[in-house]
C-alpha cells in the first residue's frame, strides 16, 4: 500500500509518570491523516481523571489535580480512545505512548492491536541517508521532539499539550514523507523496512 | 483548546482580527496538506472547495499559463465570490508547499460574518500590485542623466576595509576612524568576501562577540555591483536586496561602497520650480504673473516626464497654486472688499490634486453683497494667466455660486435634505471646497453647518455615484484601451467620490485632498492599512498617467486629454493600471457593502 492511501493518526499522552505498569494516562490527543492530509478537525482530545493523581508529575504536564477531577475515568473514555486510534500509529518515541495504551486497554479487559511509527526512528535514518555526520547525532537532544521540530522549521512556543504535541508529530510526520519519498520510500512495505533497519543503539 | 495551527493562524493578519469563537469555527473545518512541487493545486473553473492559507512553500497562481501572482508562507488563496463560484485562477506549487486549507463554506461564513478580515482581502488584490510596481521602479525611463551617470561619481571616499580575522572591536574602530557605517571585509587580493554594517555590529554586541572575528558576523556573500554601473542600476540592486550598502568593485576588487542615501541625493529634483515660486510675491502686474505661471508649468511638466511623482509633486504645487491664485485676487482688485468674504476652491485646486491646473472650478462666500465685478475680475484673471474657464461655469463669476453664507448654509441643508439626482451632483463639486482667499472663519461656520446637515439617506446616494461606474477591468485586462480609456473618468473619480463619502461620513468636511481623508479615514479605522495604502498607490499611479499625458500636451502644444490608449502605454504601465483598476473595483465592493448599494451581493476579490 502506497503511503499516500494509508490513513495514520498522530497520537500523544500525558501520564502521571513514566511507568506503564504503574502510572496512567491523563490526557489522549489523536489527530487522523490520510495519506499526507493532517485532519485537523477530526482530531480527538481528552483529558482522563486517574485514579492515583501525582503531584510531583504536575511541572511536566502543567494538569492540576482540579482540571482532572471532573473528567472521565480511561474505562469511561476508552470506546472514544479506540475509535481515534484508526491507523497506523504515529508520535515522537511512540512507542512509550503504546506501552501506556496496551497497558490500560488491558486493565479493562480489551486487546489493543495497532501498528505504529515512530517518527525519531524515521528521523535517524533520514539523518543517516543524507549522510550527515553531525556531532550532535547522538545526543538525545538532536531527537528531541523540540530538536526534530526546529529542523522541520516548527516553532517549539506553540507545545502546549498533548494536542499540540500530537499536531506537530503529524507535521513532522508530513515532512518527513516528503524527505522519504526522495529515497523512493512510498510505500507502506519500503517504510516498514526502513524502521527495521533502525535501532535505537545511537541512544 | 490550544493547538499550534490556532496559534499560527492567529497570528496572521486578518486572521488577528478574527474573534475566539471564529477562530474555532475555521478550526472545525482545518485540514493541513503538503503539496510536491509541481503539483496542481486547483484548475481555474475547479468547484471550489478549500481556501488555503501558505505554512511554508511557494505557490503561483496563474492565468492561461502566466504568472498573475506567487505566495508564500502566511498568504491566502482561493477565496472567491460568494455563492461557491469556482476558482478563477489556477493555483500551482513552485516550491514544495505545506497549505491549511478551510472548508470553503465555513470560511465563507466567518468572511460573512466579519467586516474587518472581508474588506482586508478584499485589498488582498494589492499586494500583487506592489510588486508590479516595483517592476515599474526598474523598469522606469533612464533618460534622467542622474539616472546613468556612472555609480563611481557617487563614491566620496577610498574603499574601507579589514581582514576577516580582524576582531569585532577592530572593525569598529576602522569605521569609526573613517567614519562609514560599513567595512567591506577582504581576502589578501582585496576581493569583497562579505562586508560588516552597524546592523552586523549590533547582532555582535547582543551575543557578546566583541572579541571574536569579523568574519563571524559580517553580511555575506556580499552584493557588488561594478564601478561603471549606472547610479540607477545600484540603486535597483539596493532596492531589490533589501540592504542599504553595495560594495562598488573595479577588476573584482573593493573599489569603494556606495550607500542608499549617497545614491538618493543624486535623485532629488534639482528643479526651477520653488526659485519661481518666489518670484510670485514679487510679481506687479499680471502679465509677468502670467510669465512666471506659464514657465513653473512648463518645469512642471519637465519634471513629470521624467517619472513624475503625483504625491511629492502635488505637495508643491498646490501651495504655488493657492499663492497665484492669491496673488491673481490681490492684482485684480486694487483693493479686497472690506466686507467678509471667502475665496473658495472646488474640483482639483479644491482637493490640492492639480498638477497643471486645467479647469477653474472656484465659488465665493460672501457677506451680503454680491461682490460680482469683484469676482469676475478674478475669474478673467485667473483665465487669463492660463486657468481656463470652467466649461461647467461653477465660478464665482455665476451669481449661482457667489452667494452668502446663509445662503450656502440653507443650500448645503436642502442638498443633503433632498437628495435627488441635481442636489447629489452639487455636493459631490461643493464638498470639495477649499479657503484660498479670505476670512477663514466665515468658512469654519460653513464647514460647521455642512457637518450638521450630512445624513445618511444622502451619502447612500453618494456612495452609490461613487460605484456607478465600474472600471471596465476583467479577467482579459482592461478593456477598450485601444480607443483610449478615460483615466479621470474611470480612475480618478471613483477613488476620489468613495473616499469623499467616507470622510463626510465621519465629519470630516474640512479635509479635502484625497491622500489627507484616506490617512484620517486610516486612523479613525474606517478602512484599513491596507485599503488605505492600496488606494493611495493605485491612485498615484491614475495620476500619474494622467499627469504625463498632460505633461506631453503641454510640452508638445497639443490639446490636454485624460485618455490614454494602449499603445502609449508600457508593458510595465498597463499592467499596474490593470491592477490599479482591480484595486479601484475592490474599493468600490467595499463601499457596496458598506452603504448596502446595488451589486453588494455580487462581490469577487480576485
Amino acid at each position: 500500500m502506497l503511503l499516500k492511501d494509508c490513513r495514520f493518526c498522530a497520537i500523544d499522552l500525558e501520564t502521571t509518570g513514566l511507568d506503564p505498569r504503574k502510572d496512567e494516562i491523563i490526557a489522549f490527543a489523536a489527530i487522523p491523516m490520510r495519506g499526507s492530509r493532517i485532519a485537523v478537525h477530526e482530531g480527538c482530545y481528552t483529558l482522563v481523571r486517574p485514579k492515583k493523581y501525582k503531584l510531583e508529575a504536575m511541572k511536566f504536564h502543567g494538569l492540576s489535580r482540579n482540571d482532572l477531577e471532573g473528567a472521565p475515568s480511561f474505562e469511561e473514555v476508552a470506546p472514544e480512545i479506540l475509535k481515534a486510534l484508526d491507523g497506523i500509529i504515529v508520535g515522537h518515541s511512540v512507542e512509550y505512548d503504546q506501552e501506556f495504551l496496551k497497558a490500560h486497554f488491558k486493565r479493562i479487559g480489551t486487546r489493543l492491536k495497532s501498528e505504529y511509527l515512530d517518527i525519531v526512528v524515521i528521523e535517524q535514518w533520514l539523518g543517516r541517508e543524507c549522510g550527515k555526520k553531525d556531532p550532535d547525532f547522538s545526543l538525545f537532544s538532536h531527537f528531541s521532539l523540540n530538536g526534530i521540530m526546529s529542523r522541520y522549521g516548527l516553532k517549539e512556543s506553540y507545545r502546549h499539550n498533548a494536542m499540540a504535541d500530537a499536531f506537530c508529530a503529524a507535521q513532522i510526520f508530513q515532512m518527513q514523507m516528503r524527505r522519504l519519498a526522495d529515497f523512493g520510500v512510498d510505500s507502506l512495505w519500503s517504510l516498514k523496512q526502513v524502521v527495521r533497519s533502525c535501532t535505537y543503539s545511537t541512544w | 483548546m490550544m493547538i499550534p495551527p490556532k496559534e499560527f493562524i492567529k497570528k496572521i493578519r486578518p486572521f488577528s482580527f478574527l474573534s475566539e469563537e471564529e477562530l474555532c469555527i475555521l478550526m472545525s473545518c482545518l485540514e493541513v496538506d503538503q503539496f510536491l512541487r509541481g503539483r496542481t493545486i486547483y484548475e481555474k473553473g475547479d468547484a471550489r472547495s478549500f481556501v488555503y492559507l501558505i505554512f511554508s512553500g511557494l505557490v503561483g497562481l496563474f492565468e492561461n499559463e502566466l504568472p498573475v501572482d506567487y505566495l508564500s508562507r502566511g498568504e491566502v488563496f482561493g477565496i472567491v465570490a460568494t455563492g461557491g463560484a469556482p476558482y478563477a485562477l489556477k493555483a500551482k506549487v513552485v516550491r514544495d508547499t505545506v497549505c491549511y486549507m478551510f472548508a470553503a463554506d465555513k470560511f465563507q461564513q466567518v468572511f460573512d460574518g466579519n467586516d474587518r478580515f472581508s474588506s482586508f482581502f478584499l485589498s488582498l488584490i494589492a499586494r500583487r500590485f506592489r510588486s508590479f510596481k516595483d517592476i515599474a521602479v526598474r523598469g522606469a525611463v533612464l533618460d534622467e542623466t542622474a539616472y546613468i551617470s556612472p555609480v563611481e561619481k557617487a563614491l566620496f571616499k577610498d574603499p574601507v576595509v579589514c581582514s576577516p580575522d580582524s576582531i569585532v572591536e577592530q572593525a569598529v574602530s576602522i569605521m569609526d576612524a573613517n567614519r562609514v557605517s560599513s567595512v567591506v571585509v577582504v581576502d589578501g587580493g582585496l576581493k569583497p568576501l562579505g562586508i560588516f554594517t552597524h546592523k552586523d555590529l549590533r547582532r555582535a554586541v547582543i551575543t557578546g562577540g566583541q572579541e571574536r572575528p569579523v568574519s563571524s558576523f559580517m553580511s555575506h556573500p556580499v552584493k557588488t555591483r561594478p564601478h561603471n554601473s549606472t547610479l540607477f542600476e545600484a540603486l535597483s540592486e539596493m532596492i531589490e536586496s533589501d540592504i542599504n550598502h553595495l560594495v562598488i568593485t573595479k577588476a573584482d576588487k573593493v573599489f569603494g561602497v556606495i550607500t542608499r542615501k549617497d545614491v538618493q541625493i543624486h535623485f532629488e529634483p534639482s528643479s526651477s520650480i520653488i526659485s519661481q515660486f518666489r518670484r510670485i510675491n514679487k510679481t506687479i502686474s499680471m502679465e509677468e504673473l502670467e510669465a512666471v505661471y506659464k514657465t513653473i508649468n512648463l518645469s512642471v511638466a519637465k519634471l513629470a516626464m521624467n517619472g513624475p511623482n503625483f504625491y511629492s509633486l502635488t505637495e508643491i504645487i498646490s501651495s504655488i497654486h493657492d499663492a497665484i491664485i492669491n496673488k491673481v485676487i490681490h492684482l485684480t482688485s486694487a483693493e479686497l472688499p472690506a466686507e467678509r468674504f471667502v475665496w473658495v476652491h472646488m474640483g482639483g485646486l479644491g482637493r490640492k490634486e492639480e498638477i497643471l491646473a486645467t479647469d477653474q472650478d472656484n465659488a465665493l462666500i460672501n457677506s451680503g453683497g454680491q461682490l460680482s465685478e469683484f469676482a469676475e475680475a478674478v475669474v478673467e484673471g485667473l483665465a487669463r494667466i492660463g486657468i481656463p474657464k470652467c466649461t461647467g461655469n461653477y465660478m464665482a463669476s455665476n451669481p449661482a455660486w457667489n452667494q452668502s453664507l446663509s445662503a450656502w448654509q440653507d443650500r448645503f441643508r436642502l442638498w443633503f435634505n433632498e437628495p435627488v439626482p441635481e442636489h447629489v451632483r452639487f455636493l459631490t463639486v461643493f464638498l470639495d471646497m477649499r479657503p484660498v482667499c479670505g476670512d477663514d472663519a466665515m468658512f469654519a461656520e460653513l464647514a460647521e453647518s455642512i457637518r450638521r446637515s450630512v445624513n445618511g439617506e444622502a451619502l447612500k446616494l453618494l456612495a452609490s455615484d461613487a460605484v456607478e461606474i465600474e472600471p471596465p477591468v476583467g479577467i482579459f485586462g482592461i478593456t477598450g484601451l485601444s480607443k483610449g480609456l478615460n483615466l479621470k473618468r474611470y480612475g480618478i473619480y471613483p477613488i476620489v467620490n468613495g473616499v469623499r463619502v467616507l470622510a463626510m461620513d465621519q465629519g470630516m468636511v474640512e479635509i479635502t485632498n484625497t491622500k489627507e481623508r484616506l490617512e484620517a479615514l486610516q486612523d479613525s479605522g474606517v478602512v484599513g492599512k491596507q485599503m488605505c495604502h492600496d488606494l493611495l498607490e493605485s491612485f498615484g499611479f491614475v495620476q500619474d498617467l494622467r499627469l504625463r499625458n498632460h505633461s506631453t500636451s503641454l510640452l508638445s502644444e497639443t490639446k490636454a486629454d485624460n485618455l490614454v490608449k494602449g499603445k502609449d502605454l508600457s508593458k510595465v504601465d498597463m499592467l499596474i493600471l490593470k491592477e490599479s483598476l482591480k484595486v479601484i473595483s475592490s474599493f468600490q465592493k467595499f463601499l457596496m457593502a458598506k452603504y448596502n448599494v446595488k451589486g453588494a451581493d455580487s462581490f469577487s476579490p480576485f
